[in-house]
């Protein structure tokens, strides 16, 4: 089970003030109110360009905020200790080419000073299905098997905050099914969790809903399929139809 | 082109270079017990080094080299209903061409420097040495041509290889002159021929050369198209990265060109552990426990070509000082693989609970070990040939400064931003130049110190230590340097 790190008393996880992030003349974010709490499960929902990336990497430390702040459990978001308390499930996973997967596990593990890793990473590679490639060199893997061990990745490390930017991605049914277990265990142990998603259905598992429009909050409330999907673009199961000649 | 047009001039005016350092330095001559023993094993002794040459051309051409086309004459000229052998004949004999001037550059800098130590008139070691470089730029050049064209499986390109290598060092056990690559061997001595020496093995040679670079060249029709694409893109991405001088892509799409990739199983399983402390110095094991044979093989080599050239500077051709330092850098690429993998993913490294300077700090105690391990194969290599106890002293002593030198070289160019000093192309030159001049520095003044007080009668290794002191301050130096880059570029 995933491991928290204390944290002062009253202080949310993710607490951001007039958050904003500008690329040039473009407002990607913000200005942007926002406290997630503990054991929160939040979908981060809104079309393409929205912001939701922009927001999740900002509070990873990869991206610095144009204006305000944003802190991780009272602490800069990028700073060590906040780093030490999120875990970043990246849209693209991101692999060193010179590792295999049971590698990357032990060696992110062991910088974020897990102990015990070993079992929790059989325990993990075993529920994604990974369980007979832990040695192999994830430039072998198939698209969905590199996104099923980024998240091995981004669960194998105690955190009180995860970040998954749009998880459910390239993963098969029985995948995204175990992806719905580790977040919801994930937010029961006490961490804070942030699905960035396209999907109405995570609304199912989340408590809240977050939704952006060109960098502005236009929702915040509880997770609601019909909510969610209001904030989504239409989605089709079925290719658009091709005229017959 | 304009690549083209740099290493052109490079050649013109590094080679310029040379012959007037090598004029300067005034090499003392070989004595008349070495000229013998350059008689009875040179010939084999060179054509070994040839032979290298030609399976290092048919592994090129058994994974697709050496032909690089555009993508859209994959594409287009390729499944056109033409001769595809016709079609690549062009380029073909351009390559040819552009490596046989590159290998007479090389033969005639070689030629160069052996007049001034060996018998024999200079013009004939120009001569020779000039058509001896482009023999062997072709021979190689060709047998990959072969190999490519006539769709040879790695492992029987691997076997031919061997063979030809096995060939030249029977030779070189038996002291005769059988292998083709002896045959050139004996064309690169032939200024220092006696008169029972027969000029038909060295024309022998030539015949051969002629021979496979005629064969290569009827062959090129069984190019293999999917090859040919892989290597289209790469080779578009690695002129980019030649222009932006972005050595560490440089590194990874030669590699990804040469198909030398990670193994995927590791050679050693090292335990699993718990804790921060040691993590890094384990991700780094696994790393290089991951090296494909023939970065090993390549590694060792380097290892022992700068033991020998420094043998051969400290003997009296002191422009192999240069030799001896390359080759301790390119090994010193490899070492750093770890801080390059940091590098070119910046995002798990800002992830990361610990500082990006501490993490890359880290990151250099077991490269510093491996290159240490590198540097002691320099000192055996040396032992084996010969080494008088001053020089290997001077080695030994010189181990730890070296490897640290060589890492905080190599580390601060495979991290240079290529994009930092577009608008500013001399700024980027000077950062790509300086690592590669403080290491030749760092190597060739304590070896040339020492040897200055070996020949005025005074301890060797004692006139080394003072150069080591100053060795290990540079290194202090590029510390701070480092830390700062890697700062910077992660934050940016």
């Amino acid at each position: 089970m995933t491991r928290t790190r204390r944290r002062a008393s009253n202080e949310p996880v993710l607490g951001a003030r007039r958050l904003r992030r500008k690329y040039d003349d473009l407002i990607a974010l913000g200005p942007l109110d926002l406290r997630i709490e503990p054991g929160e499960l939040v979908a981060l929902v809104g079309a393409n360009g929205a912001g939701k990336t922009t927001l999740l990497a900002i509070a990873g430390g990869l991206v610095e905020p144009s204006d305000g702040t944003l802190d991780i459990c009272g602490d800069p978001a990028g700073s060590l200790p906040a780093r030490a308390r999120t875990s970043f499930v990246p849209d693209t996973p991101v692999f060193y080419q010179d590792l295999s997967l049971n590698e990357h596990l032990e060696y992110i593990a062991r910088m974020h000073g897990a102990d015990g890793w070993a079992s929790r990473a059989s325990e993990l590679l075993e529920q994604l299905g990974l369980a007979q490639w832990g040695d192999k060199l994830p430039s072998q893997f198939s698209r969905g098997m590199r996104q099923k061990a980024s998240l091995a990745m981004g669960f194998i490390r105690p955190f009180s905050l995860l970040l998954a930017d749009e998880p459910f991605d390239g993963l098969d049914p029985p995948s995204r099914s175990v992806l719905v277990e580790l977040l919801r265990s994930a937010s029961a142990s006490g961490a804070a969790v942030i699905v960035s998603t396209h999907r109405a259905e995570v609304a199912d598992l989340s408590d809240r809903c977050i939704a952006l429009h060109d960098g502005e909050l236009v929702y915040d409330g509880p997770a609601d399929r019909s909510v969610i999907a209001g904030h989504l673009p239409p989605q089709e199961d079925a290719l658009p139809a091709v005229d017959q000649p | 082109m304009e690549s083209l047009y740099r290493l052109y001039l490079g050649v013109i005016f590094g080679g310029w270079g040379l012959a007037l350092i090598s004029g300067a330095l005034a090499d003392l001559r070989v004595d008349r017990h070495t000229v013998q023993e350059i008689h009875r094993h040179g010939a084999a002794g060179v054509g070994l080094l040839v032979a290298v040459a030609v399976a290092g051309g048919l592994r090129s051409g058994a994974r697709g080299g050496p032909l690089v086309l555009e993508a859209a004459d994959v594409q287009h000229v390729l499944l056109a209903p033409i001769d595809r052998g016709a079609a690549l004949r062009g380029l073909a004999v351009r390559r040819l061409r552009s490596s046989a001037f590159v290998g007479l550059v090389a033969g005639v800098i070689a030629g160069n420097f052996a007049f001034r130590r060996l018998p024999g008139p200079t013009a004939q070691w120009l001569l020779f040495g000039g058509v001896f470089g482009a023999a062997v730029a072709v021979w190689a050049l060709a047998a990959a041509l072969i190999a490519s064209g006539r769709r040879m499986h790695r492992t029987a390109a691997w076997l031919v290889g061997v063979l030809i290598v096995g060939w030249s060092v029977a030779d070189l056990a038996g002291r005769r002159v059988s292998s083709p690559a002896s045959m050139l061997g004996e064309l690169a001595l032939w200024p220092m021929h006696r008169a029972s020496d027969s000029v038909g093995l060295p024309a022998a040679g030539l015949g051969i050369v002629g021979l496979a670079a005629v064969l290569g060249l009827a062959g090129l029709g069984g190019i293999s198209l999917d090859a040919a694409q892989r290597r289209a893109g790469l080779a578009a991405q690695l002129r980019f990265a030649v222009t932006t001088q972005d050595l560490r892509a440089i590194i990874l799409l030669r590699r990804q060109l040469a198909s030398e990739l990670p193994r995927r199983r590791t050679w050693l399983r090292l335990a699993a552990s718990d804790g921060q402390h040691g993590a890094v110095w384990m991700r780094d094991w696994r790393s290089f426990l991951r090296w494909p044979l023939v970065r090993i093989a390549r590694v060792c080599v380097l290892g022992a070509l700068a033991g020998l050239a420094l043998l051969g500077a400290w003997r009296g051709t002191t422009p192999l000082v240069l030799v001896a330092s390359l080759a301790v850098m390119v090994a010193a690429f490899d070492a750093v693989e770890p801080i390059g993998q940091e590098v070119d993913h910046p995002t798990r490294l800002a992830l990361l609970p610990v500082g990006a300077r501490e993490v890359i700090r880290r990151h250099l105690l077991a490269p510093a070990v491996l290159m240490a391990g590198v540097l002691l194969i320099a000192v055996g290599a040396a032992i084996a040939a010969g080494a008088p106890a001053d020089l290997v002293g001077v080695l030994v002593v010189m181990v730890l400064p070296t490897a640290g030198l060589s890492l905080y070289c190599a580390a601060l160019s495979v991290t240079n931003d290529p994009f930092a000093y577009v608008l500013a192309p001399a700024i980027g030159y000077l950062q790509t130049g300086v690592p590669v001049a403080l290491l030749i520095i760092g190597v060739s003044g304590p070896v040339i110190l020492a040897r200055a007080a070996a020949r005025h009668g005074t301890a060797a290794v004692a006139a080394s230590v003072p150069s080591e002191l100053v060795v290990l301050l540079i290194c202090w130096g590029l510390n701070s340097w480092l830390g700062h880059r890697i700062a910077s570029r992660v934050t940016s």
